[in-house]
């Protein structure tokens, strides 16, 4: 279930919260994971197991870790565990096909990929409960007892399918004691309101034109005006897909008592990808930096080329984690190239420049996002081509006249422009309210007559 | 408690919410569902039987698919929804909705990116084994190109950019037909439906073509067989007004201007599927919001029209004509009863085998025609009929 439906908002909403509310304080937790089950099996119900392996794996193993704290090597052996199994089950569902593929490809066999799919947000609650064994192997945080609780933490609908990637130290407090005032209620509203605005009306709106483009006309097909359009489509509806329902995911988790972590801060407004890195995805930035590139090293090491193996290591899982297929992993790269540039030489120019370095990072990431859109090579090489060698053509003349005010739109929204305009105005309460019902109902009409609804992330 | 509630009165947001997404959820839950929309021109999706397969079932038959598409279909104030989303789309500037284009003057114009080239070739390959089939049989092909084609005055700029270029498409398609059966006789409309293109030939609203635009195209047909039309003045017309087409349905733009359907009273009598009925067209279906299906009484396997009006009666003679059409043809088929006694009408789509019409009834037909739009033409998976 996606929280952008009819279906959630006027069904799986209200019943949750219901339900969630008048249960009394020491179930609710328990409330959490049935619900979350329920909100999880909606659509997949044959992956419910998976759900509870991963549940029992890691709340067993750090119960291991915590009882034989004294004997390292046990808890290296429970910890591998732990890793295998995750990283097992991500890379069984995720990465068969493309293991299989390759090897055919460079083995010249022809071996049958199982047909395997996805399950919903695997990406994700993989690297939660993997960072929760981390953690307790550490020494970070105390291993949980209470399997209900641990349960909930798991499986919390809001950030179950999508993120913010939460960390079990981020909330282990509010897991087991937490109160809701009305401020934080009024706060969860309005946060989950924008964050289905910006998924509703901008993301689906701008990207309908990528999808046009991509899928329906086809590389081919399109003038090279055209072609750039569709990919600066496509780097809006990415982000405010993926940031609004992050955001919607943090208002639920705020009605409920929770607090998870930002997940995006203006990307776009970046003058550096450096910075770009901090403020987009924040949360799996920082899940990579502390399980992956610390352990690893990090900056802190002698040579400069351990440096760049360390960093070629992230941005390689960085970009693979976005996707089993090679673009993935040259989308990873590419970035990988600007951020060695800028930290040998470039980073304080950039810092020192006023408009340039948003020429810089605004041209090369609309590049990115073409790389990360077309998963097949073949027809990434022929929207490259149409962005770099020009073709004439008057298609985009009926685009740019039918997507010019919702272009305007979305690029001042993915400024912190207009959110500041709002926060000067919304303690008034008769403008934020005219505000939200505005979102809320347009969101609304936008859902019922959905031609176009897709959810990006889904596929992670 | 009180004062619970003081401070929860003080945050309009919370209970404001709460009681709209609790009020629509408990104003949903309470009404009867709908079977049909009339705003949309389609049937709604009923509640899914919940079964074991169902639930494990994937795509679009999975349970949970169809369940969502059931609460969306069913959604209370539905309508109001869609037009609400429609005049949001207009405060965007938007120039089309839900693939439809907005035109000039109140036209709206389907987007057609693509031909589906394989069931075209198929298309094509039926049609040729039929004309095989039936060497001796006279036949003429016609292709009716879509509004967006002729009227290109009327769409947005760099709509015909986006588009698939119908007149060349035709063009090639008849060229390919002339190489393939010297004998097959082939009518081109384009030329001069765009020589009238100032007149309303298709409805602003809808797919399909006027009765004016199709009574054109008769005029071409009974003149490539060496006869003339009926004088278009001395039609008996009448009108039906307030018709919301297809292009309508799925735009449901804020605003629109009706179209109004002509239709003429042609002197024949009628029989549909064998049965003889009172009037050549349904005129109750003119009451209901698809007004067009009322001509001809709407897509029929076999509509037979006895005339009473034909302008080269001979006697001891029944002169027959065979048209083979889509829902364009509803318009057209009427007038041929000026020129022929009988005029056979199939629609393949309704009709088992083509030969229980062509050969078992054991009649001969001066002319078989074979009239498709070309989107129709292109995705219909019926044309293989023809050969049995």
């Amino acid at each position: 279930m996606v929280f952008s439906s009819i279906l959630f908002l006027f069904r799986f909403f209200p019943a949750a919260m219901l339900i969630y509310f008048i249960s009394p304080k020491k179930w609710k937790n328990g409330v959490i994971f049935l619900l979350s089950l329920f909100f999880y099996s909606w659509g997949e119900p044959k992956y419910f197991p998976i759900m509870i392996a991963s549940v029992l794996v890691d709340y067993f193993v750090s119960l291991g870790i915590d009882r034989y704290w004294r004997n390292k090597t046990i808890c290296r052996w429970l910890l591998a565990c732990s890793m295998v199994f995750n990283l097992g089950m991500l890379g069984f569902f995720k990465y068969t096909g493309f293991f299989v593929e390759n090897i055919n490809a460079l083995l010249g066999l022809s071996l049958r990929a199982p047909r395997v799919t996805l399950p919903i947000g695997i990406s994700f609650y993989t690297f939660q409960t993997m960072s929760y064994s981390i953690d307790v192997y550490r020494g970070k945080v105390k291993a949980e007892r209470n399997i209900i609780d641990f349960a909930a933490f798991v499986t919390l609908f809001p950030q179950l399918i999508a993120g913010p990637i939460v960390r079990y130290s981020d909330i282990s407090r509010e897991l087991k004691d937490r109160s809701v005032d009305l401020d934080q209620i009024s706060e969860g509203i309005s946060t989950f309101i924008m964050g289905l605005g910006k998924k509703v009306l901008i993301a689906n709106n701008i990207g309908a034109l990528w999808t046009e483009v991509s899928e329906t006309l086809g590389f081919s097909r399109i003038s090279t005006p055209l072609a750039w359009m569709g990919v600066a489509a496509f780097t809006l509806q990415i982000y405010f897909d993926f940031s609004g329902y992050s955001q919607m995911a943090i208002g639920l988790g705020k009605m409920m008592g929770f607090t998870f972590p930002q997940n995006f801060d203006f990307p776009y407004v970046s003058k550096s990808f450096t910075e770009f890195w901090r403020r987009w995805h924040m949360t799996l930035g920082s899940w990579f930096r502390e399980y992956l590139y610390f352990p690893l090293g990090g900056s802190r090491v002698d040579s400069p080329m351990r440096l760049y193996f360390n960093l070629f290591v992230v941005w390689f899982c960085t970009g693979f984690w976005h996707g089993a297929s090679w673009n993935f992993i040259l989308w990873g790269l590419f970035f990988l190239v600007f951020l060695i540039l800028e930290k040998s030489f470039l980073l304080p120019h950039l810092n020192r420049g006023k408009v340039w370095p948003h020429v810089y990072v605004l041209f090369f990431l609309l590049v990115s996002w073409a790389i990360f859109a077309v998963t097949d090579l073949s027809q990434l090489g022929a929207l490259l081509q149409r962005m770099f060698s020009p073709a004439a053509g008057m298609d985009w003349m009926y685009y740019l006249r039918n997507y010019a005010v919702t272009f305007v739109v979305a690029i001042l929204f993915s400024t912190p422009l207009p959110w500041r305009l709002y926060s000067r105005v919304k303690d008034n309460a008769a403008v934020s309210l005219a505000c939200m019902g505005a979102v809320l109902a347009a969101s609304v009409a936008y859902l019922v007559d959905a031609s176009y609804n897709p959810f990006l992330y889904f596929r992670f | 408690m009180i004062e619970k509630w003081k401070a929860l009165l003080k945050r309009p947001l919370i209970w404001l919410f709460a009681l709209f997404i609790l009020g629509f959820t408990l104003w949903d839950l309470l009404l009867p569902p709908r079977e049909f929309s009339d705003m949309e021109n389609r049937m709604l999706q009923q509640k899914p039987a919940l079964t074991l397969k169902s639930l494990m079932a994937g795509g679009e038959q999975a349970y949970s698919r169809k369940y969502e598409k059931y609460i969306n279909d069913q959604f209370v104030l539905r309508d109001g929804w869609i037009s609400l989303k429609s005049r949001a789309e207009s405060l965007l500037a938007k120039i089309e909705n839900n693939n439809v284009a907005y035109g000039r003057d109140g036209y709206l114009f389907e987007k057609v990116f693509s031909v589906d080239e394989e069931n075209l070739a198929s298309n094509i390959q039926y049609m040729e084994e039929f004309l095989d089939k039936y060497p001796d049989l006279p036949v003429t092909f016609s292709i009716i190109p879509n509004a967006y084609a002729i009227l290109t005055d009327k769409t947005p700029p760099g709509f015909s950019a986006v588009s698939v270029d119908q007149n060349q498409r035709i063009e090639e398609l008849y060229d390919h037909m002339r190489a393939a059966d010297p004998d097959l006789k082939l009518l081109p409309l384009s030329q001069i439906l765009s020589a009238h293109r100032e007149e309303a030939l298709y409805y602003r609203t809808d797919h399909h073509w006027t009765t004016y635009g199709a009574y054109l195209a008769y005029g071409e047909y009974v003149r490539s067989l060496g006869m003339e039309p009926v004088d278009y003045q001395s039609l008996e017309r009448h009108e039906v007004k307030d018709f919301y087409g297809t292009f309508d349905a799925k735009a449901k733009r804020a605003g629109t201007q009706p179209d109004t359907i002509v239709w003429y009273d042609i002197p024949c009598r009628v029989e549909v599927n064998q049965e003889p009925v009172e009037s050549l067209n349904d005129l109750s279906r003119f009451e209901v919001r698809d007004k067009y299906s009322g001509l001809m009484h709407g897509n029929k396997a076999l509509t037979v029209l006895h005339s009473q009006c034909n302008q080269y009666r001979r006697e001891g003679n029944i002169s027959r004509v065979l048209v083979v059409k889509d829902s364009y043809g509803n318009s057209f088929a009427p007038y041929l009863c000026y020129n022929f006694d009988e005029v056979y009408v199939v629609d393949l789509r309704y009709l088992g085998k083509f030969s229980a019409v062509l050969t078992d009834m054991d009649l001969s037909f001066d002319d078989v025609l074979i009239l498709y739009n070309f989107m129709n033409f292109v995705t219909d998976t019926n044309i293989p009929k023809l050969r049995y």
